[in-house]
């Protein structure tokens, strides 16, 4: 446990450094002069409206304690920007936004407010790669260098870096997925006084993920389900069944209905009702003119998806050479052959229902995004909507290094392929995620529609990087930057993979 | 915190029962009755059993053996196979059965009732689990594609019933190595074949696996016998086909070549550019197997591929690889004739937004619904607790899907708003005609779908088109002789060969007058005196 306390430690440290180093941003309050159109300013901070979009709302709520935005707050947020009740709101869910807030108004202080706020994805990040490890160790029991390997593998070898340095949805997401399945099999486990306080954050990370996300309410589903099956235990008896039911489950319900309540108020007092979504208001066009007396006209958010988009969405999440998981990080495939592997393991060592839920979570986030109508994920670095199952995935790149035959063959290919992932994700971290779609990248000057945009930025020195540009630039090249992080992450997964044993560690 | 509630055996007593009043098969019959009559009733209501194009053409070919001008079976024609007709002419006879497109219901409602059974026995003879068997019967029957097509006159419910049984009896043969079920799969393959083209399919198929059956168990002069026997009757009735096509049309394979073939319509898709899986294996498969999970619905047809693999890896399994051989037919049947041009499909998501249709044939896809409901009944035969309740959610959730309209039911949308559709695109003539028409005979190249008959109150004997040959071709000539009426289509045969003749347009002024004009449709009404 000492030693896992230690591997913790180091991962949470690792993890803050590395993400730190390519945290985009820059000194300052930006006010609303300071933004700028994404096509004018890539590899900035604010280089595309989803964090813009976010980012105006913590402005709104630290400024002036109101989550509304003035029109020409709005006009930064824009194009994803609605109007309800006259007032102006970006059409994401609102749940990062509050989180932001204490983070906005400390670096505010120390003339750091953006980065400060940016700083908080950082951090939860690296709680959830540590969840990862914890998870990795104790629900799937591989080795400490096996479950180290995995979170390596999703810390900097998927798009989560690209996401954790700037202001999006999808690390929370993480957080409250690994968590949950985490406390939930804690709460399975275990029946003293702390299977409530597991109960209750099960219901708490279930509502706060669909407070940062609204999806999450259907990619959450899996682990609720699980949770369910925990709560009640059948045994067959000779004159019937018998049904035990954990009621911590049952009592800790209130939390998730405190927390929901809190959304509703928010729905209701900011957006006309209390079932009313951020993503469903009324578009917002600049240049028609608002007329507060019509009636504004909300959008149906379920009718963004639909099964006749999966084909699509499926090769463009997986396979594309734009946003596809096996094109950008091919490390992934090593997941694939990890799933069919420990197939057998989970039942040998009775975790084939926690196999089938981390199946289940990477199954559901796929299959909900393949059927989202814009599966790129609008301008975008990789599959990002395919983050939360890049941290299950991990857990089975980590599974396949484990045990069983040819294991050297399997480590080495194991290091080659994570040397290419993780340099696609340093590329992107560095530089930018403003990356188009193919068919919007035929009609740009560069006519690059993936990482090959992004060598363009490394070669013309321009990052994102707040330690870099406000330290480093000048004196050595990003480059040379890039390539001393990567040493660095290399190293650690060198350095993994040799420690880790021949023969079935795990 | 744990408390334990008993729930005594004797409290459920009720349940058993109820499930003995009758047998599982009786249950599976008697809930699929139920459920195909409700959606009859629904579809009914709607007016929706004969929103496809195809579905009115069904009724009129079976209509016109009984009851045309030219009644008699040369009324079959030689492209359909003629078997769903046949079956439809009983019901048909009556014009309240024809018009409402319930004769259909009928004929594809008992194809469904009987295929639900058989699909129980199916999955029955393959796991020897009634709870599982009687899972795929229940993902089958409340299939809402499968619902729809059941209760329209499309000929994939008959297809679906012989080809089930066919696959039952087949089966059955294999493990038991009797004659009289390999004399019984010949028989519903002999109505397969004569269903449509699929069957043809399933019996070349079942003649194959029958020679590496006894190939594997080096019984030559067995297999000769039995592939003997087999193919005399199961290929019966595709010689019947082509000795058929010989005798009426003058060609056996005119039902591939002739204007009318599906082929030759597929030309002209191929001429605008817009036949994506022509000749490229990879879209063919894309669009059969999209359209396929389309139709059984992902999440069962996923778990169905699960426990296709699990009944492919499972070595206790007799005659596995021969029984995935045959229960793949419609896909690899649907894949080939995609590929090689002779059928066509459109599909959301897959057919690209500038072709001028993106929905067309998805219905297809229906065929492997038997496919998904017997190997989501083997996944859950061989699955334990937890994998069954996993099972169950899985079905709820599709379910869910369907019920919530993120799973669209294609069969129905594409009879309803796609190119199949025929009430999508009722033109106003139709409505005109229907207000308009007095008596007397009408002259239509019904090919082309110029009209829906059914949905006007002429009597199919007063039709006149291409085959009712005599006075077909006479009005050809003197378009007078016969037709008090004229309806004439842009670019249809009676626009080439009357309304573009010089000498026969001034003939057709001269007899009649125009009542009705649109851009497309001309309605030509006979001048009182003449």
């Amino acid at each position: 446990m000492k030693k896992d306390s230690k591997i913790i430690t180091a991962i949470i440290f690792l993890v803050l450094v590395l993400y730190t180093l390519t945290l985009r941003g820059a000194f300052g309050i930006p006010g609303i002069g300071d933004f700028k159109e994404n096509l004018e300013k890539p590899s900035g901070a604010f280089e595309l409206s989803p964090e813009r979009g976010r980012y105006v709302h913590v402005v709104a709520l630290a400024e002036k304690g109101d989550f509304a935005l003035t029109r020409d707050w709005a006009d930064v947020a824009y194009p994803d920007v609605g109007v309800a009740g006259g007032k102006f709101y970006s059409f994401f869910a609102p749940g990062v936004t509050y989180f932001a807030v204490p983070f906005y108004l400390i670096g505010a202080k120390f003339n750091l407010a953006q980065v400060a706020v940016f700083f908080m994805e950082i951090i939860i990040g690296a709680i959830s790669a540590a969840f990862i490890y914890k998870i990795a160790r104790n629900i799937f029991a591989l080795s400490a260098p096996a479950s180290f390997f995995s979170v390596l593998v999703f810390a900097f070898a998927s798009s989560a870096w690209n996401y954790s340095i700037t202001l999006y949805q999808h690390l929370f997401t993480v957080l409250f997925m690994t968590t949950a399945f985490y406390a939930a099999w804690k709460f399975r486990n275990e029946s003293g006084p702390y299977s409530r306080l597991y109960a209750s954050w099960v219901w708490a990370a279930y509502a706060l993920s669909i407070f940062v996300d609204y999806p999450n309410a259907a990619m959450m589903l899996p682990i609720m389900l699980y949770f369910a099956y925990s709560t009640f235990s059948v045994k067959k008896l000779e004159e019937g069944v018998a049904i035990s039911i954990k009621w911590a489950a049952i009592a800790t319900v209130i939390v998730f209905v405190l927390a929901m309540s809190f959304q509703f108020w928010h729905n209701a007092h900011y957006y006309g009702s209390w079932l009313q979504l951020a993503g469903g208001i009324a578009g917002y066009h600049k240049e028609i003119p608002i007329n507060m007396e019509s009636p504004e006209q909300t959008q149906d958010i379920g009718a963004f998806f639909s099964e006749r988009n999966i084909p699509k969405g499926f090769y463009v999440l997986l396979f594309s050479d734009e946003r596809g998981l096996f094109f950008f990080y091919p490390i992934f495939i090593l997941s694939l052959f990890g799933t069919r592997l420990f197939w057998k393991k989970s039942r040998d060592i009775g975790i084939r229902a926690e196999y089938i839920l981390a199946l289940s979570l990477i199954f559901v986030n796929l299959a909900l995004y393949s059927s989202w109508g814009d599966p790129w994920g609008g301008w975008a670095y990789g599959p990002r909507y395919l983050i939360p199952s890049m941290a299950f995935l991990s857990i089975f790149a980590g599974a396949f290094i484990s045990g069983g035959v040819f294991t050297r063959f399997k480590k080495n290919l194991a290091l080659l392929l994570f040397l290419y992932s993780s340099a696609i994700a340093l590329l992107g971290a560095l530089t930018s995620n403003a990356i188009p779609t193919k068919s919007e990248a035929i009609l740009l000057p560069a006519h690059k529609h993936n990482f090959l945009l992004n060598l363009d930025f490394l070669n013309k020195n321009q990052s994102s990087s707040f330690i870099y540009n406000t330290y480093f630039d000048g004196k050595f090249s990003l480059e040379a930057y890039y390539l001393a992080i990567y040493i660095v992450i290399a190293l650690a997964a060198v350095l993994t993979l040799l420690v880790l044993r021949d023969k079935n560690h795990g | 915190m744990a408390n334990a509630f008993v729930i005594k055996k004797s409290h459920f007593r009720i349940f058993p029962r109820i499930a003995s009043i009758y047998s599982p098969e009786d249950w599976v019959m008697l809930l699929a009755f139920l459920a195909g009559l409700l959606a009859t009733v629904w579809a009914f209501v709607n007016r929706y059993i004969t929103a496809y194009g195809d579905a009115e053409s069904h009724l009129n070919i079976a209509k016109r053996v009984v009851d045309s001008l030219t009644p008699g079976f040369a009324q079959l024609g030689g492209i359909w196979l003629p078997l769903p007709h046949i079956l439809l002419m009983p019901f048909v006879y009556f014009d309240i059965f024809w018009r409402s497109g319930l004769a259909g219901s009928i004929v594809s409602g008992i194809a469904f009732v009987v295929s639900a059974l058989y699909i129980y026995k199916t999955t029955q003879l393959l796991t020897k689990n009634t709870g599982a068997s009687f899972l795929a019967s229940l993902i089958f029957i409340l299939n809402p594609n499968v619902l729809y097509l059941q209760s329209t006159p499309m000929t994939e419910l008959p297809l679906i019933v012989f080809f089930v049984l066919s696959t039952y009896y087949f089966i059955l043969f294999m493990e038991e190595g009797e004659l009289y079920p390999l004399i019984m799969s010949a028989l519903f393959g002999l109505f397969a074949t004569l269903s449509r083209y699929d069957g043809w399919a399933l019996v070349l198929m079942e003649a194959g696996i029958l020679f590496l059956y006894y190939l594997w168990r080096r019984k030559f002069q067995k297999f000769e016998g039995r592939l003997i026997l087999f193919a005399t009757l199961a290929f019966f009735g595709i010689f019947l086909w082509l000795l058929w096509s010989f005798l009426i049309l003058g060609d056996p394979l005119y039902f591939t070549h002739s204007q009318f073939s599906a082929n030759s319509q597929q030309m002209g898709w191929l001429a605008k550019g817009q036949l994506p899986a022509y000749h490229d294996i990879a879209v063919s498969l894309e669009y059969y197997f999209v359209a396929s999970m389309s139709s059984a619905g992902v999440l069962v047809f996923i778990a169905s591929i699960l426990g296709m693999l699990v009944f492919l890896f499972d070595r206790t399994a007799k005659n596995r690889f021969y029984i995935l051989l045959l229960l793949l037919v419609p896909f690899f049947f649907n894949v080939i004739t995609l590929f090689l041009g002779q059928s066509i499909m459109f599909m959301p998501g897959l057919t690209p937004t500038t072709f001028e249709w993106t929905l067309f044939n998805v219905r297809y896809g229906v065929l492997m619904a038997p496919f998904a409901a017997i190997f989501v009944g083997y996944l859950a035969a061989k699955n334990g607790y937890f994998g069954k309740i996993l099972l169950a959610i899985i079905v709820l959730a599709q379910t869910l899907l369907f019920l919530s309209g993120f799973s669209p039911v294609l069969a129905f949308e594409d009879g309803t708003r796609g190119l199949s559709s025929a009430t999508a695109k009722l033109p106003d003539a139709q409505y005109w005609l229907a207000r308009n028409y007095d008596d007397g005979l009408i002259l239509m190249d019904d090919y082309k779908r110029v009209l829906s008959i059914i949905r006007t109150p002429i009597p199919m004997e007063n039709i006149i088109y291409i085959g009712n040959k005599p006075y077909w071709e006479e009005s050809l000539v003197a378009p007078e002789k016969y037709a008090n009426w004229i309806i004439i289509q842009r670019d249809d045969d009676l626009w080439r060969r009357i309304y573009e003749d010089p000498g026969l347009n001034g003939r057709l002024y001269k007899y009649f007058e125009k009542a009705y004009t649109s851009d497309d449709i001309l309605i030509f009404k006979r001048i009182g005196d003449n």
